[in-house]
This record gives structure tokens, sequence and C-alpha cells, in this order.
């Protein structure tokens, strides 16, 4: 088990990256760094090459209420204790840098957040829903406030 | 020869559950494959935002037949942490045991499955008519031999007494004896070995790169068990051996399960030695506080991840659920190049698909 | 006239063969259930399910060629039933004559064939993919079976069934000088037969159905019956051929080792099935030409030896 603490994660990535990221405090079990949407990829890298055995478990993402245009992205990795890095798409664009060049599994969860959310990943080819119908067309599941009775 | 491409699914011999894949060969040879899943996907996380907290669970007992109890398990976990509340022992022990059993019940019905596959019939039979016994116990204890709705939040529904105590045993006893018939099958059956021996072997590196995790990824050689990397209760009091080995061919994913259904039932019967006496559940609030949380369980196929944020009210704001298989899928196209078509059966028993966990 | 109707419809013909294939069916069923702690079926099932077959809705992908889809297990029922009239059975055989081994083995051989034409005329992707398997199959056993049914010929001095049969009365079983041969040729007959473990070419996680995924009605039923004959033809040949006909002053005591000497190459069948894997095709191709050729040319060269 490594001795992982949040001061040592930041520490690090103000040391490779040159940018300061912040603790989000708000997951219980699980220590939660936010950065800026560009650099995804860097500090993945940075987290690929540290730790021995750095596995993403989900990318989560959501929105804090349907009215609120921002959606929150998680991705949850386990480095020896839960980690994750939170990234905030502001605004109606959702674009954010496809991780499948460094993690290859990631491809699945990328297809799932893209389907329900709406995000494009850029850096990856257009890929047939994963698990919505082929033939769907009414918009990403999770952005409307529709409620069924199922 | 020509390349021809065979469709296999939504519905097949081969598969339990509705997945589609499109094989491409040439002769005896695969060239490689594209996958479609979607078949069983229910909407779950959408569903679980719009019921409560106590309606959830039964949904999310419903997320897949084999591994229903730890999606419960899991689930109830994440909102107890909210809660800030810690469920008395004994029902940690219970809700371990049943873990446990359904690891044996899940394992023993893969190893049917690939023994059928390959041909033999017999041990499938065979297979199957223990894993009974696992079941047996389950409905004893519970009253349901799939689904047995055992997780409450705050706790278990059930007690366990002297005489379960003793039938448990009995059965397990009983099992154990099986189990190790079924290892030994395995271990020097020559064609059973022919047939798997150095079938789609999978490196470390690749397993990682894909993050593949539960036995797949623990018969490659990667030790990563969260019973024992994030324990949570009963695990962090109970000495269990996570199973590893290097090969990464199908014959080692077949020796990682059936070793580990032998170390379940031992796990079972150092449950029921250590089992502490006391209450079964507390009561809990109907409103969760505010709040986020990430939980992690082992499923019988790995690492199952829970995310779960509630907004004070009575149903959650956002559940999040990845299941083990979701990962094992995304690398079977590349298992399935390089290999001949006799061996498709072995390497997609060996993934040990749920594809109901998959799809949500 | 009306004896040859009799010879040709009832017994040895039409009416026996059918009776003793549904019978090595249920045989066969009961003891693999034994086997796996399962009950089996009563004897009357596969009985049953040849009359459920025949009442259900006959199906062909479009493309498919009804005609020969039709004709083909016609074809291959009359070649096994023929076939079996040459065989004797209790040591009775009306048909024989100089030469009918060679005319047996190559009317069991037509149904092999029949199977490989009726997987491609069904159009399917596994129909074919099963067929072209058997065909391939069809040659990794059909070699060393050939060379090792040579055997008992050379031994017994004539190439028809009958007069080998007879030859044993005073040689003694041929299973005696030719053990080996006698393996040989029962692994020979699971290959011929499509089983267990050699039934590749329907082997249902690979190919579903194999060549008759698509069959289905009247004429699987028919192929099942070409399945079933096939096996008790096989049998009562090699019975014949190893064990020969046991002439004892009691005619009923004679037709029960017959009979129990048929049902120990069922046994033995139905055992091989229950305990081994299925082989890989190439595993197959293997095992017939480094081992069991090699093999059954052995056999032969001491049964040369030993008539010299």
């Amino acid at each position: 088990m490594s001795s992982v603490n949040s001061e040592y994660l930041i520490k690090m990535i103000q040391v490779k990256a040159d940018f300061e990221a912040e603790i989000y405090p708000g997951i219980k079990g699980d220590i939660t760094i936010r950065i800026p949407a560009e650099q995804i990829i860097s500090v993945v890298e940075i987290f690929l090459g540290n730790f021995d055995y750095c596995h993403l478990s989900a990318i989560t993402v959501q929105k804090r209420a349907f009215d609120i245009e921002n959606i929150e992205v998680f991705y949850n990795f386990w480095a020896g204790r839960s980690l994750s890095l939170m990234v905030e798409l502001i605004g109606p664009s959702k674009q954010l840098p496809s991780l499948i060049s460094l993690i290859p599994g990631a491809d699945f969860y990328e297809r799932e957040a893209a389907e329900m959310f709406g995000i494009e990943f850029t850096g990856r080819e257009e890929t047939p829903h994963l698990l919505l119908p082929d033939d769907w067309d009414e918009g990403p599941p999770f952005l409307s406030s529709e409620e069924n009775d199922g | 020869m020509d390349k021809i491409s065979i469709p296999i699914g939504p519905q097949h011999p081969l598969l339990k559950e509705p997945l589609s894949m499109k094989i491409d060969i040439s002769g005896e040879k695969v060239l490689g494959g594209s996958l479609r899943l979607g078949y069983v996907h229910r909407g779950i996380e959408r569903l679980a935002q719009q019921r409560t907290y106590v309606q959830d669970l039964y949904l999310i007992e419903r997320i897949c037949g084999i591994c229903s109890h730890i999606h419960t398990t899991t689930f109830c976990r994440a909102v107890e942490a909210l809660l800030g509340i810690e469920i008395p022992p004994r029902a940690q022990y219970i809700r371990g045991l049943m873990c446990e059993l359904e690891r044996i019940h899940s394992h023993l019905l893969w190893l049917g499955i690939i023994a059928k596959h390959i041909g033999l019939d017999t041990i499938f039979m065979h297979t199957w008519h223990d894993r009974e016994m696992s079941l047996d116990i389950m409905e004893e204890i519970s009253g349901g031999r799939v689904l047995h709705a055992v997780n409450q939040i705050g706790g278990v529904r059930i007690d366990l007494d002297q005489e379960h105590y003793e039938m448990i045993r009995r059965i397990l006893k009983k099992l154990h004896s099986q189990v190790e018939g079924l290892l030994d099958v395995f271990e020097t059956e020559p064609a059973a070995m022919a047939r798997t021996k150095g079938v789609a072997p999978l490196s470390t590196e690749l397993i990682k790169s894909y993050g593949v995790v539960g036995p797949i990824a623990r018969a490659s050689g990667v030790n990563f068990d969260i019973r024992r990397d994030d324990p949570y209760p009963p695990y962090d009091q109970i000495d269990f051996k996570v199973i590893t080995h290097s090969g990464g061919d199908a014959w080692a994913r077949t020796f990682v399960r059936v070793e580990e259904t032998r170390e379940s039932v031992n796990l079972c019967e150092s449950i029921l030695d250590n089992m502490p006496d006391g209450e079964v559940s507390v009561r809990v609030p109907r409103r969760v506080p505010e709040g986020e949380v990430i939980v992690r369980s082992e499923a019988p196929r790995g690492e199952l991840f829970y995310y779960l944020r509630s907004d004070g009210s009575d149903k959650p704001a956002r559940l999040k659920v990845r299941t083990p298989t979701l990962s094992a899928l995304s690398l079977l196209p590349i298992q399935l190049s390089a290999i001949n078509v006799a061996d498709i059966p072995v390497v997609l028993a060996g993934v040990d698909l749920c594809v109901a966990c998959a799809d949500r | 006239m009306i004896r040859s109707l009799f010879y040709l419809f009832v017994f040895p013909g039409f009416i026996f063969q059918i009776i003793c294939g549904l019978t090595f069916e249920w045989i066969d069923r009961k003891l693999l259930a034994r086997f796996q702690r399962r009950v089996g079926p009563p004897w009357y099932q596969p009985l049953a399910d040849l009359i459920k077959l025949f009442s259900k809705e006959d199906l062909l992908p479009e493309r498919a060629n009804d005609a020969v889809a039709a004709l083909l297990p016609l074809i291959s029922l009359s070649a096994v039933l023929t076939a079996g009239l040459y065989i004797p059975v209790a040591g009775f055989s009306p048909y024989s004559f100089e030469g009918d081994l060679i005319v047996v083995i190559f009317l069991m051989s037509v149904p092999t064939l029949a199977y490989y034409l009726a997987g491609i005329v069904s159009v399917g992707i596994y129909s074919i993919l099963g067929g072209g398997r058997s065909l391939l199959q069809f040659f990794s056993y059909e070699v060393p079976l050939l060379i090792t049914l040579s055997g008992p010929a050379i031994l017994g001095g004539s190439w028809s069934v009958a007069e080998i049969m007879h030859a044993q009365v005073e040689l003694g079983p041929f299973i005696i000088y030719q053990p080996l041969g006698f393996i040989l040729a029962v692994v020979g007959l699971i290959g011929k037969l499509k089983r267990d473990p050699l039934d590749i070419p329907k082997a249902t996680s690979e190919v579903v159905g194999g060549s008759l995924t698509e069959f289905s009605g009247v004429k699987l039923g028919i192929w099942h019956l070409v399945m079933n004959v096939q096996a008790v033809v096989g049998i009562f040949l090699l019975v014949d051929l190893y064990f020969g006909w046991t002439k004892l002053a009691n005619p009923l005591t004679s037709v029960s080792i017959f009979i129990i000497e048929s049902l120990i190459i069922a046994f033995t069948l139905s055992v091989t099935s229950a305990i081994f894997a299925r082989l890989r095709i190439d595993q197959l191709a293997g095992l017939g030409w480094k081992v069991l050729v090699p093999l059954a040319l052995l056999q032969l060269g001491f049964v040369i030896l030993m008539g010299v």
C-alpha cells in the first residue's frame, strides 16, 4: 500500500506539469483532484509514470442539477488507494481529449459517457452506440429530466 | 480460403445472455471481431434517480442474477457511509458469508459452462449438481436461490441460528471434497488441458492497459483483489489467500477460479467460526444527508465500483455503477484475433460474461 | 418373393434396423445420463422424439435447394439400410456375397458425403462450416479405418463379412489376434458416427448444429434415423469382424452372446463419449495421421505375418 496523500499528489503535479491543481474535498473514501480539461492527458501521464499499478476504474459523469449547464467528469483511478481526477465542463461546449492512446481500456467508458451525456471526445474515431439502440433519437438520456414510471 | 463473417448472437448456444459479435474467420483461423452491447440495457442508473433508496435496493439487486448480492452490499455500504453509520459486526459477517457463497455459486456455474463448451458434458453436469449445494444453503438462509434480498440499509434482514450453522457446515464439507475433485480434473485431464493450455494468452501489460480486473487479471499475474487491497469487513478481520497465476492463458484462468472456489469454501467456514453475536441491523433515517462517496467491492468477476451522490432528499442524485464485465468485454476483440475457430468457445467462456452487469 | 420382401423390410432389413437404431439411442442416452448423475429418458423416448420430429414444420432458408435437401437424407438412409443387409445379424445373412465388405464400407461412407452436401445445400454459415469440418474429419479417420478393417479380411481369407464371421468359428474370435485392430476400429467408428470426442462437425458451441443446423421436420427426423441405423450397422459389423459367431448347441445362447457382444461395443461408445472432451480439428488430424495410421499399418503387418 502506498503512502500517497493529497499534498504529495499536488506537489507532484506542480513539479511535473507546472500548474496548481486543487483538492476537491467532497467524495468520501477518495482523494479527488480538480484539474482543467486541457491538462487531463499530462496528469494521467504523470500518474501512469509514477504508480506501479495505476488502474482506471471508471469514468463517472454527472450533472449537479438538471437546470445547470455544467457537467462534472470524474476519472476514477485506483493506485494503491482510491484516487480521482475531476474535470468540469463549463457551458454548452462539451469536449474532452480522449484517453485511449494512453489507456486503451478507457474506450468503453468514454463511449458510454458520450452517448449518455453528449460529451465529445476528441482524438478518437466515432464509434456506434455502446448501450443505446442504434436508432435512438431522443438525445443523451441523462440530460433530459423526463421521468418514467417503469 | 476467403474471409467470412460469422455472427455470434444475439442468440447463440454459447451465450447465456444476448450479446452481438461479428467474428471474421478464414478457414479455421480467427482474424478478429467486433462487439455490440446494449441488448439488456435497462437504464438502471437513470431509473435509480427516480426511486427512493429503499426502492433502489430492489432495483440494484436485479442488475444481475449471478452477482445480485454484491451489488446490494456495495450499494448499502455506500448509503451507510453517507449516513455516517456503522452496521453491527454480525450483519457484516452475514453479508460476507452470502458474498462468498455467491462467489462459489458463480464460479461453479462458470466451470460447468466452460466444461460444456469443450465437450466435457459430464463435468458440466457434475459441476452444476455441486452448484445446487451452494444454492441450497442460500435458500435455507434467505428464502431465495438466486435473488436473496438479504441486505437492507442498516444491516441484513436475516439471522442465523444453531441449526443453520450445522446445516451450512455439513454442506460445506461436502462441497469441499467436490471442489478438490474438480481441481484434480482440470489439472490432470489431458483433453481439458489440451483445449485450454496456451489458448489466448494475455500479458500483464495488456491486462493493465485495458483495466481488466478479477480472476482474468489475477491469472495474468496482476495481484489485485479488493478484499485485500481496500478491505471492508469482514475481510479485514479474516485471513485468506489471494490466488494468482502467471500463465495468462485459458488454463490459468480456469485454475485461478477453481482455486478461488476452494478458498471461498474455507472463507465461509472461517466466517462461521468467527461470527460475532449481536444485532443484525440498525434503524436508519429515510433521508440521506448530502454527500458523495465511492465504494469498491470484489464481485465474483472482479472490482465493482459504485459512486453515489445524495442531495439531501430520499432519492439518490446520481448513482454510477461500473461492473467488472465491462472492462473484460473491451479486451474481447483482441483476445479473438489469432486463435482457432475451435477456441472461440473457450475464450468466450474464459471472459465469464455477465452481460446484464455490463449493460445495466 | 415373399421371403425377399420379408428379408428386405422386416428382418434383417428395414424394421429390424430401425428398431435396433432406436434401442441403441435409448441405451446410449440412458447410460450417458447415469454417468452424469441424471435419471435419463424412458425406453420410448427415441420413438417419441422421432414422431415429434415428423410432425414439425419442415423449413429451409430461401436460397437452399429443397429437392436436393430432401433427397440427401433419403439416399443416406437407403445406403445404411442396404449396408445392414450384408452384415450378418446373429449369424444370419441372406444376401452376403464375396466382396461385400468393400460394398459395406463404401455404403457406410455415403452418409458422410451426404452430410457434407447437406451443409452446402442449406446455405447457412454454420451449415457450411460444419459440412467442411465433417469432410476434414472424414480424411482423418477413414484411412486408418480402412487399413484396420483389412486385417480381419486377410485373417479370414475372404472379403465377405459372412465368411470372415464363419472363419472365426474355427480360428476363434479375431479380437484375440488383433486387439489393437479392434481398438482402432472402435476409434474409427466413433469418428464415422461423429460422436464425442470426435463430434467436431456437430460441436454445438462452435457451429450450432453443423450441417443440419437449418434442417427441421421430416428431413431432420430421417437424418436422426440415419445416425442411429449407422451406429447399429457399425456395431454389428465390428461384432462380426472381431467376435465372430459362436455357434453353440442352443441357438438362443448363441443369439444372446451376439447381443451381449453388441452391448459391449455400445457401452464402450457411451463411456468414451461421457469421459472425453472434444478434440480440435487440428488435434484430430494430428492424431489420425501420426498415431492411428502407423498403428493400423503395424497391426496389418502382424496380420500378414501371421497369415504366412
